[in-house]
C-alpha cells in the first residue's frame, strides 16, 4: 500500500513541479507577471505531495529514505525545493524558481530512473548517524543547487539591460548566492564531520580517503576558496557566480559521478 | 622584527599562498581518487604505460601518504598558523569598544528623523550603544574571531591527524567461540563467548554480533556484546566488529584401523596434510546457502545455513586429485580414508585499535563548527545615527544587514 501511495504522490509532485517550472519561466520571460502566485502554489502543492511520498517511503521501509541512490535523489530534490521555498518566504523572489525548479525536476527524473526496491540496511548503515549525516547532506546539496541557480541568474542578468533583468538588482542575486552558499558550506562541514565520527564508530577511522569522502572534501575546498576570496579579496559578481556553478558541478559529481565511476565504501548507495 | 622578515612572513601567511596550496592539495587528491592506490609498481607500468613512470615518480600510487602530499599539508598548516597569528592583533583591535569601521555613505543612508524610534531599534537589536551627539552601536564585535577560531580548529585537526598517524596502533584478532587473547600491555584476557548473525524475515543479514568476556588482571570481569557501529571500549582499546569467516570441523577416519586420525576446525582457504598418504585436504570454502553461479562456481545466496555445503579439493604428492562439494557429514572416500566435515563454525574478526588522537580530533571538529558558525552568523554589525541619518556597516553582509534594519525600523514605526 505504501509503495502505491509513494508512486502516486511522487508522480503528482513531479507534475506540479513541471507546472511550477513552466509558470516561473513565463514569469521570467515577462510574458505575464500574474503567474507567480500560481507557480508558487504549484511548488507548494508539489512539495506537499513530495513530502507525502517521502513519508510513505519511510513508513514502508521503516527507516528514513536516505540509503540508496533512489532515496537520496528523492531527498536531494526535496532539499532543493525546500531551500527555494524558504528563500521565497523570506525575500519573495519568485523568478529564482525558473532556475531552481528545473534542477529539482532533473534530480526527480534521475530518482525515477533508479531502482526503487526497498532493501534492508546493511549493518554499517544501521546507525542514528545516517539520519543526521544524510539529512544535513540534503540541506547542504539543496543550498548549493539554489546558490548555483541564483548565480546563473546573476550571469544572465549581467548581460541584460535593466528592464530585462530577472532580479532588478544584480547585487541582490550576488549576495543571495553568497548567503545560500555560506549555509550550504556550514551544512557540508557538518556532513563531513558527522561522516567522520560515524566512520570512526563503524570502521575505527575518521578518514579513509574513500572517493566519496575525498570528493566531499574537494567540494568543501572549492567553496572554502570561494568564501575566502569573496571576504578577503572582495571577489564578487561574475567570478563568484562561476565559483558557485563550479562548486555545484563538484556536488553533482560527488553525488552521481563517484557512485557510478569510482569504487567506494559508499557504493551501497548505488 | 625587520622589514624583510615581516615581508617574508606576510607572504607565507598570504591568502594567495593558501589558495595555491589548497588548489594543489585538491588536484593531488583528485588524482588520488582516479588512480587505483597501493597496487604495486608493475601494475602502474602495465596499465598506464607511458604515464606509469610519472605516476610512480610523483608517488601518485600512494597519493595520501606520499612525501609530496605530506609536504603540501605541512606548508598549508604553516600558512594557516602564520595567517592566524598575524591577524590576531588587528582582530583584537577591532574587538575594542572604541573601534568603528568607516560608514559607507553611498546609497546606504536610511532617513529617520525620530531619534526615539532609532534608540528603540538599537535596544531591540541589542546593540551596545555609545556617544551622545552621534549615536553609535555595535553588536557581535567578537564575531571577528570567527575565522581565527575555524583556523585554530583546522590546526588542531592536523595536529590530531599527525598524532593519530604516529601513535595509533591497529591489529586484527581472529577468534572462534571459546578462543582467548591476552592483552599483555593492558593486562586483561579477552574470551569470545559467542559470535552470531541476525537475519530479518526475508533472510537478509541484519547484524554481526560478538559476545566477549573480559577478565582483567585486577579481578574485574565483564561480558559485553559488540557489533558494527557499536565498538567496545576497554582500557584505551577499541574493539570493532570488522569481519567474519567460516571454519569447517574436519574429521579424517582411517577405515582400515577404524580410528579417527584427525579432527579439528579448518578455516576456509586452509589445508590439512595427512602425512602417511601425502594427502592434502584443502577446504576451498564453506557455502551456508549453496547455489551454483556463473562458470559453475559455487556461491552462497545468504549467510543463513539453509543449504550448507563444503567445497573440498584433494591433492596427493602436490598434484590435484579431485574436487568435491559435500554436505555436512557426507563422506569423501579416498583410499583408506573417510573425510568428512561435520559442521561449520563462524569465527569473528575483531579490529583492535588504540588511538590517542580521538579527543583531539573531536575537539577540532567542535572548534571548526563553532568558528564557522560565528564567522557566518555572528559577524560584527555596526550602526551610527546622526542628524536623522541612520547608517549601517557590516563587512560580511552589508545588504542583508541593512535590509533587516530597514524592516525592523518599519515594524517599529507601525507599532508606534
Amino acid at each position: 500500500m505504501y509503495q502505491n501511495i509513494e508512486n502516486i504522490t511522487f508522480t503528482i509532485a513531479f507534475f506540479f513541479y513541471i507546472v511550477a517550472a513552466i509558470s516561473y519561466l513565463v514569469l521570467v520571460t515577462k510574458l505575464s507577471g500574474k503567474v507567480e502566485k500560481g507557480a508558487t502554489w504549484a511548488t507548494i502543492a508539489g512539495f506537499a505531495f513530495h513530502t507525502v511520498a517521502m513519508i510513505a517511503r519511510t513508513i514502508g521501509s521503516q527507516r528514513v529514505p536516505f540509503s540508496n541512490q533512489y532515496e537520496f535523489a528523492l531527498s536531494f530534490a526535496w532539499g532543493i525545493i525546500l531551500s527555494f521555498l524558504v528563500l521565497y518566504m523570506i525575500y519573495r523572489f519568485g523568478a529564482i524558481g525558473a532556475f531552481v525548479m528545473p534542477l529539482g525536476i532533473l534530480v526527480m527524473g534521475y530518482a525515477a530512473m533508479q531502482n526503487k526496491t526497498v532493501r534492508p540496511l546493511m549493518p554499517a548503515l544501521q546507525s542514528l548517524w545516517l539520519t543526521f549525516h544524510v539529512g544535513t547532506a540534503i540541506l547542504s546539496y539543496g543550498a548549493f543547487a539554489l546558490s548555483a541557480a541564483i548565480a546563473t541568474i546573476y550571469l544572465v542578468d549581467s548581460k541584460r539591460t535593466s528592464e530585462r533583468k530577472i532580479l532588478e538588482d544584480p547585487v541582490v542575486s550576488d549576495i543571495l548566492a553568497y548567503r545560500v552558499t555560506v549555509f550550504g558550506l556550514l551544512m557540508l562541514t557538518i556532513v563531513i564531520i558527522s561522516g567522520a565520527i560515524w566512520a570512526q564508530k563503524a570502521w575505527s577511522r575518521y578518514w579513509a580517503w574513500d572517493p566519496k569522502e575525498t570528493w566531499s572534501l574537494i567540494t568543501w575546498i572549492i567553496y572554502a576558496i570561494y568564501i575566502h576570496l569573496r571576504l578577503r579579496k572582495n571577489w564578487k559578481g561574475k567570478m563568484a557566480a562561476w565559483f558557485s556553478i563550479v562548486g555545484f558541478v563538484s556536488v553533482l559529481f560527488t553525488f552521481v559521478g563517484v557512485n557510478v565511476l569510482l569504487p567506494s565504501i559508499h557504493s551501497y548507495v548505488s | 622584527m625587520n622589514k624583510k622578515t615581516k615581508k617574508v612572513l606576510n607572504f607565507i601567511a598570504s591568502l594567495k599562498v593558501a589558495v595555491v596550496l589548497l588548489i594543489l592539495i585538491a588536484l593531488y587528491i583528485v588524482i588520488g581518487t582516479l588512480i587505483p592506490q597501493h597496487s604495486g609498481p608493475q601494475f602502474y607500468l602495465d596499465r598506464y604505460e607511458t604515464l606509469g613512470p610519472t605516476i610512480l615518480a610523483l608517488s601518485l600510487d600512494k597519493a595520501y601518504s606520499s612525501l609530496i602530499f605530506i609536504i603540501l599539508v605541512i606548508l598549508f598548516t604553516i600558512n594557516l598558523t602564520l595567517c592566524t597569528v598575524l591577524s590576531l592583533k588587528s582582530q583584537f583591535k577591532q574587538m575594542s569598544d572604541d573601534y568603528y569601521p568607516p560608514f559607507n555613505e553611498k546609497g546606504e543612508v536610511i532617513e529617520e528623523k525620530d531619534e526615539k524610534i532609532v534608540r528603540a531599534l538599537f535596544k531591540k537589536r541589542h546593540f551596545k550603544v555609545s556617544g551622545d551627539k552621534e549615536l553609535k552601536g555595535a553588536k557581535f564585535r567578537w564575531g571577528v574571531l570567527g575565522a581565527t577560531i575555524t583556523h585554530i580548529g583546522l590546526i588542531i585537526l592536523f595536529l590530531g591527524g599527525t598524532i593519530g598517524n604516529l601513535k595509533s596502533d591497529e591489529r586484527n584478532v581472529t577468534l572462534l567461540p571459546t578462543n582467548q587473547h591476552y592483552f599483555e600491555e593492558e593486562g586483561f584476557l579477552l574470551t569470545l563467548e559467542e559470535f552470531y548473525m541476525t537475519f530479518d524475515d526475508d533472510g537478509e543479514l541484519k547484524q554481526y554480533i560478538s559476545r566477549v568476556n573480559i577478565k582483567d588482571d585486577d579481578g574485574t570481569t565483564l561480558t559485553k556484546e559488540l557489533w558494527v557501529n557499536k565498538p567496545l571500549h576497554y582500557k584505551g582499546l577499541k574493539f570493532y566488529q570488522a569481519n567474519f569467516g567460516w571454519t569447517g570441523n574436519l574429521r579424517v577416519v582411517d577405515t582400515d584401523k577404524q580410528e579417527i586420525i584427525a579432527e579439528g576446525l579448518l578455516r576456509g582457504g586452509r589445508s590439512y596434510f595427512v602425512e602417511d598418504a601425502h594427502l592434502t585436504i584443502l577446504l576451498y570454502g564453506y557455502y551456508p546457502d549453496l547455489a551454483i553461479g556463473h562458470g559453475q562456481q559455487p556461491v552462497t545466496l545468504t549467510n543463513q545455513e539453509n543449504n550448507p555445503h563444503f567445497a573440498v579439493v584433494l591433492y596427493q604428492f602436490g598434484q590435484p586429485v579431485d574436487s568435491y562439494i559435500i554436505a555436512p557429514n557426507q563422506a569423501i572416500c579416498f583410499e583408506n580414508y573417510n573425510i568428512t566435515f561435520t559442521h561449520a563454525v563462524a569465527y569473528t574478526g575483531l579490529l583492535v585499535r588504540s588511538d590517542p588522537s580521538y579527543p583531539i580530533v573531536l575537539t577540532s571538529f567542535i572548534v571548526i563548527l563553532l568558528g564557522m558558525f560565528v564567522s557566518f552568523y555572528c559577524y560584527p554589525r555596526f550602526v551610527s545615527y546622526e542628524d536623522g541619518k541612520l547608517r549601517t556597516c557590516s563587512r560580511r553582509n552589508q545588504w542583508v544587514f541593512r535590509q533587516s534594519i530597514v524592516s525592523d525600523l518599519n515594524r517599529l514605526k507601525k507599532k508606534d
